[in-house]
C-alpha cells in the first residue's frame, strides 16, 4: 500500500458527498486478547510517534496505568481480574482505543464540517483544524473514546497511526507488540487471521472464543480477539454496541423535518401578509364616533 | 541459557517457574508466544503470584516463594514413578549409571549428608560425595544396568522418593491435583520426539538454596531427555542486557574471564594453579575440555601483561591478584556482594568503585549497605543519573539508619558517565549472544564512556606509582595498556585483545612443519591457544568472535535455512558459534537425531554437521566420547561429586526465615546447612510468630531496576511503590486498594499502596494457614515525580547461597499494617 | 404589574424602560442563539458560524450566549408572570381566534370593525397567544439551558451518565424548532401583522385607541377606567 493515497470516503457534517472516488482495502488492527502481556510498549510508542508528553499516575490499586484514555494517552491497556463462573481465575488483558467503526458514531453526531474524516482505507480521523469542541462525538461514540483537552479544547484519539499507514508502514503500536498480539494488514486477511486465533482457543478449551467485530456499527477496523467471547464486558466491552437513537434522530429525520419546518415557517409568514395583511387600528376619533352612536 | 531466545519457539512444553518472563523479556518471550501460536505449545507457570506470564499460560500453580526445590523434586519423583524418562538418554548422557562411593549417605530425619561435624555445624568432611573410582584406572565405576543400589539412578529414586504429591502439596501449598495436572504436561517431554524447556530467572537464583535449585531443574530436564535438543534446555534469563557480557569477562570475584577459578594465595605455582583448574578424566574417551585450561589461563596472562609475561616470571602468574586465604583451613576468603560489604562495616576496606551499580537500593538488606559506606574512606560512583548510592550521605537517605551527614567521613566522588546509546560496544544477551553496538548519539555534558574513565584512573594511578613508588607497584607497571589511545581505548582494540592473536608464528600441533596461525592472526577457535606465551587472548570463551574474517559480532545475517531459529550468521553466538550448547545429546548413539524434524547435529559418515557441534566434531558415534565435553566424566551429572557446599543431590530446605518447621525432617535440618548468616547489628533474622507472612520482591515490565524512575514514561506506567495482598487478608485487616500499607520485617519497613488482589491466594503450608504479598523493587528517593524512598530491599536480610552466594530476596517473613 | 402611566398626547406607556431593556437583551441574544446554532444545526448553514468569528468561536461564545438568554427570560419571568396566567376569558377568546389570525375583523367596515371586535372576549395586557409565546420561551429557555448545560460540559460526564447526553443531543435542538417557531410568529406578529407592536418595544409608548383595541381590559384597568381588578 505504499504510496496509496488516502481519499476521504466519507466526512461529519458534509451537506455534499465526500469528493473521494479511489478505493482501497479496508485496514484493521487485530489484537489477539489472549497473547497480550500487557506490557504496555503500545502505550508508550504511540506516545513517542505521537510525541505526546507522559500522563502524571498514582497508584490506585491496579496496573492498569489510567482508569481511560485521556488526551493525550490514546491507547490504554485494561487489566480486570476475573473468575469465571466454575471459580477458574483469568487476568484478562485487552487493549482499549478508538474501533474506527464502518459507520462511525462520532462522525454521525459531529456538527462541524471536516472535523471528522472517514479514509477510504476505513481509518476515522479527527481534524482538530477544524473541531469546534462541541463535543457531540462523545455523545456519538458507543466505546467511550473521544477525550477533550482542556487546554486545546479539541477532542483527540487514535489515528490508527494514518500518518505511518498512508506511506506503507504499520502503526506504532504494532511495530512495539513484542508477542504479535497486534497485527496489521487488510481487514479481509486479518479476519482469517482471527479465525484462527479463535480456532486455537477453542482447541485449548476456551469454548466461548468468538471475534468482536460489532455489526451494528458496521464492523470496525479494530478487531478483537476474546478468550471469553460471550462475556465481552469482562473486557470492558460493550455487548452490542450501536450508534444511539438520539444520535441517529438527530441527525436524520429531526434534520429534515426541523428544516423543513423552519422554511414552512418563514414561508408561511410571508403567504400570511400577502393573503390576510396587517392588522389595523382605527384612529380615536371614528371609535368615539362609533361608540357615541 | 544452553540454548537460546529464539530456540524456544521449537518447544512443545515451556516450563516458566522461578521467572517471569513475559514480565520481564517481553521481547524474548515473542518465542514462547511463537510456540504456542504454530506449534500449540504449553506454557505452564508456577509462580507465587498470577502475573503477566501466567495471564497468557496454559496451567498457572501457585506455590509458595522459597518452595520451588519441593515443586522439582516432586517432578523429579513424578517422572520416575511413572517412568516418564528418556531411558536411552539417561543412561547415555548422564551419570545414572555411575557408581556412588560407599560413605556416601543422607539421614532423612536430620535432613543431613555424611560428613557432618554437629559441633562445627558445617560439612568438615565431602569426600564420600565422589564417585566410587576404580583404583586400577582412576575412572568411575558404573552400571550400565542401572539397578545396583549403589548407582546414581537408584540412590536418585530412593531419595526423591519422599517427594509425593501430597508431601509437595504441604510443602508448596498447591492442591496435590493442581501438581500432577502440571506434572503430567511438564514430564509428557520425555518422549524422543517432544521436547520441553525451562524458562527461569531470578525467581530461582534469588534463594539461599538457588545452585542447588537449578542443579534440580537441570536433573529433571536430563531425565526428560530434553538437553541439547532444540526447543529444550535449560534457559536461565539474565537480568540486565550484559550482565551474561559482565559475568563472562570475570565479573564474579571468584572467576577470572571465562569461567576460570580464580587463583588462591596458596598455590605457590602455576602449575599448582593449573591442577587445580584442569580436572583429570573419569572416564574413558572422554573430552575433558577443561584439560585445557592452562592454554587460557596463560593466554590471558599474556593479555594482561604482554612483554612482561614470559616463561621465566611463569606469565605473570605473581602479578595476578591471588585469593586470600580463610580463617578455617582449606577455606577462602569470600569477597562476593554481602560478604563485600560485610568486610566494609566491619572496616576493611578503604574505597570503592560503584560503576553503574547503586547498592543502597539493588543490593540486599539496604540499612546495612548505608552503614557499610559510611565507614569507607572514598567512594567513587559512575553514574547516568544521581543515586542512593551516590548519595547515602544525604539525610533522608542517612535517616533510614539514623545517621547525619556529619558523622559521614566519605568522600565521594560522582562521575557523569555515558550510558549505553552513548557508546559502542558489544551486549551479550542470555542466549550468550555477543551482538556488536553503535554508538547512537554523543553523550551529555563531561559524561564519558566507563572505558574512558577507567583508563584515566589508572593512567594517573600507574603515574602516581611511578613517581612515588608504593607497596608492590609491579602489578600495575606490567600492566599492558597497549591501545592506540590511552586514555580512549578503543572498543574495537579491546574486542580484537579480548578473542586474542598469536604473538609469533603458531605451529599445527598435529603437524608442527605446518603453520596454523601467522604472527599477528587473530586466533580462530579455541585450540589455537596455546600454553607456551605464543598466543594472547582476554576471555578463551570469546575465540572466534573477532578472527582474520573481522568482528563477526556484527554480524546480521537474517538467514535461517534449518528452519530452527539458528540464525548461524547473526552476531556471535560463544562459544564457537554453538547456538545450542550439548547438542550431541540431540542425537542418538549411532548419530542419528531422537527427532528428525529437531536435528541440532548429526552424523554424516565423516562429521557431524548442522549446528557448530558441542562435540570433537569429527569423533564418530560408535567411539562413544561423553557430550559433556567440559565435564572430566564426558557425562551430565546428576550426582553432582564434591562441588557444591551443600551436598550431592537437591534437597528441600526451607528459607532462611520460613513460617514452617521444614516438613521432610521437622526435628532435623530447616533451612540450608551450607547458608550462613552475618554476625553484625544489622543481620537479624526474625520468625513467623512475629512476622508470620512470606514475601516476595521481583520486577515489572515498566520499569528497569532503578533507572527508569529518572524517565516520565516508565513512571507513567507505574508510578509508585505498591504491597500485592491476597483480598483474604486485605479484608481481615481492612486494607483496601489504595490506601498506605507498612511491611515491616526485622531489618527494616517500609510504606507503599495497597493493591488488594485475587492473584494471590492464601495457601495452606504444612497444615498452617500462610499468606504471601509481593512487591516491586523500582522507587528510592531520587527521580522524576515524586519519590517517596519506598525501597525494597530494607525489608530483605544477606544470607546467600553458599555456591553462587546470590542473596535469598524472595521467601522471607514480615508482617502487614495499615500505614 | 406596572404603574399605569398616562403619557401625554394620546399615548400610554406600555413597557417601561426595564422591560424593554430586557426584552431586547433575550431578543438579541436568542437571535445570536439560533444564528450560531442553526450553524451547528445544518451543514448548509455552517457559513453562518463563520461570519460569526468561525467554528471554535461560536461554539465557545454560543452556551455563555445562552446564559445571557437564560438570566433575561428568568427576569421576564419576574417581571410578568402575574400578566401571563392563563384566565377563563382567554380560553373564550381561544374560540374566536381563527377569525383573529384571518384578520377578518379588517374585512368589515373601520366602525364595524371597531364594534365587530367585540365579538372577541377582551384581551388583558396580553392575549392568549402572546401567553403562550412566553411559556414557550420560558420552558423552551429552561430546556435548552438544561440540555446546553449537558451539552456544554459534555466531557465532564461520567460514562454511566451518559444517557444525559444522548437525551440533550436529541431534546436542545428540538426545544430550538418549538421556541424558533415561537419566534417566527412573534416576530411577524409584532412587526408586520399587528402595526404598532415594534414601536410599543422600542420606544414603549402605544396610541390609547391601540391599547383600546387591542387590550381593554390592560386599558380600562390602568387608566382607572374599570375598578374590576385582574
Amino acid at each position: 500500500m505504499a504510496g496509496k493515497v488516502l481519499e476521504i470516503r466519507a466526512m461529519s457534517a458534509s451537506s455534499t458527498p465526500a469528493p473521494g472516488i479511489r478505493s482501497a482495502p479496508v485496514v484493521a488492527k487485530l489484537i489477539d486478547t489472549s497473547s497480550c502481556i500487557g506490557c504496555k510498549a503500545c502505550e508508550v510508542a504511540c506516545q513517542e510517534w505521537n510525541d505526546l508528553p507522559a500522563e502524571t499516575t498514582v497508584q490506585v490499586g491496579s496496573y492498569q496505568t489510567l482508569p481511560d484514555t485521556t488526551p493525550n494517552l490514546w491507547n490504554l491497556i485494561k487489566f480486570n481480574e476475573h473468575e469465571t463462573s466454575d471459580g477458574a481465575f483469568h487476568w484478562l488483558l485487552r487493549k482499549d482505543q478508538c474501533m474506527h467503526c464502518a459507520d462511525p458514531g462520532c462522525m454521525v453526531a459531529c456538527p462541524a464540517p471536516g472535523a471528522i474524516v472517514q479514509y477510504n482505507n476505513g481509518i476515522v480521523d479527527f481534524q482538530q483544524d477544524n473541531c469546534i469542541g462541541c463535543g457531540y462525538c462523545i455523545a456519538g461514540c458507543p466505546f467511550n473514546v473521544p477525550r477533550m483537552s482542556r487546554q486545546t479544547k479539541k477532542v483527540y484519539k487514535c489515528t490508527l497511526c494514518v500518518d505511518r499507514v498512508s506511506v506503507g508502514l504499520e502503526p506504532a503500536c504494532i511495530k512495539a507488540c513484542p508477542t504479535n498480539c497486534l497485527t496489521f494488514g487488510t481487514k479481509e486477511v486479518l479476519l482469517q487471521k482471527a479465525e484462527s486465533c479463535v480456532n486455537r482457543l477453542k482447541a485449548a478449551g476456551f469454548t466461548e472464543a468468538a471475534i468482536y467485530d460489532p455489526p451494528d456499527v458496521g464492523g470496525t477496523s479494530v478487531v478483537s480477539v476474546l478468550a471469553f467471547g460471550n462475556n465481552p464486558e469482562a473486557y470492558g466491552l460493550p455487548r452490542n454496541p450501536s450508534i444511539s437513537f438520539a444520535v441517529k434522530l438527530w441527525k436524520s429525520p429531526l434534520k429534515w423535518i426541523g428544516n423543513f419546518a423552519i422554511l414552512a415557517g418563514i414561508a408561511g409568514t410571508f403567504v400570511h401578509y400577502l393573503r390576510f395583511g396587517p392588522k389595523h387600528v382605527p384612529e380615536d376619533a371614528q371609535i368615539k364616533q362609533v361608540e357615541a352612536r | 541459557m544452553t540454548n537460546g531466545w529464539t530456540d524456544i519457539a521449537n518447544a512443545d512444553v515451556i516450563l516458566a517457574m522461578g521467572g517471569n518472563p513475559a514480565e520481564n523479556h517481553p521481547v524474548g518471550f515473542r518465542f514462547a508466544m511463537e510456540a504456542k501460536r504454530n506449534r500449540n505449545a504449553k506454557l505452564v507457570v508456577v509462580d507465587p503470584r498470577y502475573q503477566r506470564t501466567a495471564a497468557v499460560s496454559d496451567k498457572f500453580v501457585q506455590i509458595r516463594a522459597g518452595s520451588d526445590v519441593a515443586f522439582l523434586g516432586g517432578l523429579i519423583n513424578y517422572a520416575l514413578t511413572h517412568n516418564r524418562i528418556q531411558e536411552d538418554y539417561v543412561k547415555l548422557y548422564t551419570n545414572a549409571t555411575f557408581l556412588v562411593k560407599d560413605g556416601y549417605s543422607f539421614d532423612e530425619t536430620t535432613g543431613l549428608f555424611s560428613g557432618w561435624d554437629k559441633e562445627k555445624k558445617s560439612y568438615t568432611d565431602k569426600s564420600t560425595w565422589a564417585y566410587d573410582i576404580d583404583p586400577k584406572t582412576n575412572f568411575a565405576k558404573v552400571d550400565e544396568t542401572m539397578q545396583d543400589p549403589r548407582c546414581v539412578f537408584q540412590i536418585m529414586k530412593k531419595f526423591y522418593a519422599r517427594y509425593t504429591p501430597a508431601m509437595v502439596s504441604s510443602i508448596c501449598g498447591c492442591t496435590p491435583e493442581d501438581f500432577e495436572k502440571a506434572a503430567e504436561i511438564i514430564t509428557s517431554t520425555y518422549l524422543p520426539n517432544k521436547v520441553g524447556t525451562i524458562m527461569y530467572a531470578l525467581g530461582w537464583t534469588h534463594h539461599s538454596f538457588s545452585v542447588q535449585l537449578i542443579h534440580a531443574a537441570a536433573m529433571l530436564q536430563l531425565l526428560l531427555g530434553n538437553v541439547g535438543m532444540p526447543g529444550g534446555g535449560v534457559n536461565a534469563l539474565r537480568g540486565h542486557s550484559n550482565i551474561q557480557g559482565g559475568t563472562d569477562c570475570g565479573m564474579a570475584y571468584h572467576n577470572i574471564p571465562g569461567y576460570i577459578a580464580i587463583q588462591k594465595a596458596d598455590h605457590a605455582k602455576l602449575s599448582d594453579y593449573l591442577a587445580a583448574v584442569c580436572p583429570k578424566p573419569l572416564r574413558p574417551g572422554v573430552m575433558n575440555f577443561m584439560a585445557n585450561y592452562d592454554r587460557f589461563v596463560v593466554s590471558q596472562f599474556k593479555a594482561y601483561y604482554g612483554k612482561n609475561a614470559t616463561a621465566d616470571n611463569e606469565f605473570g602468574f605473581n602479578l595476578h591478584p591471588k585469593l586470600p586465604v580463610g580463617a578455617a583451613p582449606g577455606t577462602y576468603q569470600n569477597w562476593s556482594w554481602a560478604y563485600m560489604f560485610d568486610h566494609m562495616y566491619e572496616g576493611q576496606m578503604d574505597g570503592l568503585f560503584s560503576f553503574g551499580m547503586n547498592p543502597v537500593c539493588n543490593g540486599p538488606h539496604s540499612r546495612k549497605a548505608i552503614a557499610a559506606l559510611s565507614k569507607l574512606k572514598w567512594l567513587v560512583v559512575a553514574e547516568n543519573f544521581e543515586t542512593e548510592t551516590a548519595s547515602f550521605w544525604k539525610p533522608e537517605v542517612l535517616w533510614l539508619n539514623d545517621g547525619k551527614p556529619q558523622d559521614v567521613q566519605t568522600e565521594v566522588f560522582l562521575l557523569p558517565a555515558a550510558n549505553f546509546a552513548e557508546k559502542d560496544g558489544s551486549f551479550t544477551n542470555s542466549a550468550r549472544w555477543i551482538a556488536w553496538k553503535y554508538k547512537a548519539i554523543d553523550p551529555p555534558g563531561e559524561a564519558k564512556p566507563d572505558q574512558e574513565i577507567i583508563a584515566r584512573i589508572f593512567l594517573k594511578v600507574r603515574e602516581l606509582y611511578e613517581k612515588e613508588g608504593g607497596k608492590y607497584p609491579d602489578p600495575i607497571k606490567a600492566l599492558n595498556w597497549w591501545y592506540t589511545s590511552p586514555t580512549k581505548p578503543a572498543l574495537e582494540e579491546v574486542a580484537k585483545e579480548i578473542n586474542g592473536w598469536a604473538l609469533t608464528d603458531v605451529m599445527d600441533e598435529k603437524d608442527p612443519k605446518v603453520v596454523a596461525l601467522k604472527a599477528g592472526d587473530q586466533l580462530g577457535k579455541f585450540l589455537d591457544a596455546r600454553a607456551d606465551g605464543s598466543t594472547m587472548s582476554g576471555n578463551w570463551l570469546y575465540i572466534g568472535s573477532y578472527t582474520q574474517a573481522g568482528n563477526l559480532t556484527q554480524r546480521r545475517n537474517s538467514a535461517d535455512p534449518s528452519g530452527l531459529g539458528r540464525y548461524s550468521e547473526w552476531a556471535f553466538n560463544w562459544p564457537a558459534n554453538r547456538r545450542v550448547m550439548y547438542n550431541r545429546c540431540s542425537a542418538d548413539a549411532t548419530g542419528k537425531p531422537w527427532d528428525p524434524s529437531r536435528a541440532a547435529i548429526k552424523w554424516n559418515g565423516d562429521k557431524w554437521i548442522g549446528d557448530v557441534p558441542d562435540y570433537k566434531p569429527d569423533s564418530p558415534p560408535e567411539a562413544g566420547m561423553g557430550p559433556f565435553i567440559m565435564n572430566p566424566e564426558g557425562v551430565a551429572r546428576l550426582f553432582v561429586p564434591g562441588q557444591f557446599a551443600d551436598g550431592p543431590w537437591t534437597e528441600h530446605y526451607e528459607p532462611m526465615e520460613s513460617p514452617v518447621q521444614n516438613p521432610l525432617h521437622p526435628e532435623g535440618q530447616n533451612s540450608n546447612p551450607a547458608a550462613k548468616p552475618f554476625k553484625t547489628q544489622w543481620d537479624r533474622l526474625g520468625k513467623s510468630d512475629e512476622y508470620p507472612i512470606v514475601a516476595t520482591t521481583y520486577r515489572l515490565t515498566e520499569h528497569f531496576h532503578y533507572w527508569t524512575k529518572n524517565n516520565q514514561y516508565n513512571l507513567q506506567g507505574q508510578p509508585e511503590f505498591f504491597v500485592e495482598i491476597p483480598e483474604e487478608l486485605a479484608a481481615e485487616k481492612g486494607i483496601k486498594s489504595a490506601q498506605n500499607v507498612r511491611i515491616t520485617s526485622a531489618r527494616g519497613s517500609i510504606v507503599g499502596k495497597a493493591m488488594v488482589t485475587k492473584r494471590i491466594k492464601a495457601m495452606t503450608i504444612a497444615g498452617k494457614k500462610v499468606y504471601q504479598i509481593g512487591m516491586p523493587i523500582h522507587w528510592g528517593f531520587f527521580g522524576a515525580g515524586e519519590q517517596k524512598g519506598a525501597i525494597a530491599n530494607l525489608v530483605t536480610h544477606s544470607v546467600v547461597d553458599p555456591n553462587s552466594f546470590a542473596p535469598e530476596y524472595k521467601g522471607f517473613l514480615v508482617k502487614l499494617e495499615k500505614a | 404589574m406596572i404603574k399605569p402611566v398616562k403619557v401625554a398626547h394620546g399615548n400610554v406607556l406600555r413597557y417601561n424602560f426595564t422591560e424593554r431593556l430586557v426584552h431586547w437583551a433575550a431578543a438579541l441574544s436568542y437571535i445570536y442563539l439560533s444564528l450560531s446554532g442553526l450553524a451547528f444545526w445544518t451543514p448548509w448553514m455552517w457559513w453562518v458560524a463563520m461570519m460569526l468569528g468561525g467554528g471554535p468561536v461560536s461554539r465557545a461564545v454560543h452556551p455563555w450566549m445562552g446564559l445571557i438568554f437564560t438570566v433575561a427570560v428568568v427576569y421576564m419571568y419576574r417581571m410578568w408572570l402575574p400578566d401571563m396566567r392563563i384566565t377563563p376569558t382567554d380560553l373564550e377568546w381561544k374560540k374566536t381566534v381563527r377569525a383573529y389570525v384571518r384578520n377578518e375583523e379588517e374585512e368589515m367596515h373601520p366602525v364595524q370593525a371597531a364594534r365587530g371586535f367585540d365579538r372577541f372576549a377582551p384581551v388583558d395586557r396580553f392575549n392568549l397567544g402572546q401567553k403562550y409565546l412566553f411559556w414557550v420561551m420560558f420552558w423552551g429557555g429552561i430546556t435548552l439551558l438544561v440540555t446546553g448545560l449537558i451539552l456544554w460540559f459534555s466531557d465532564y460526564l461520567p460514562w454511566s451518565l451518559r444517557f444525559l447526553r444522548l437525551i440533550s443531543v436529541f431534546l436542545h435542538p428540538v426545544a430550538f424548532l418549538i421556541t424558533f417557531g415561537g419566534f417566527i410568529i412573534h416576530v411577524y406578529m409584532g412587526t408586520a401583522m399587528v402595526r404598532g407592536g415594534f414601536s410599543s418595544v422600542i420606544r414603549g409608548e402605544v396610541s390609547e385607541s391601540w391599547a383600546r383595541y387591542h387590550h381593554r381590559l390592560w386599558y380600562d384597568r390602568i387608566t382607572g377606567a374599570s375598578a374590576a381588578k385582574k
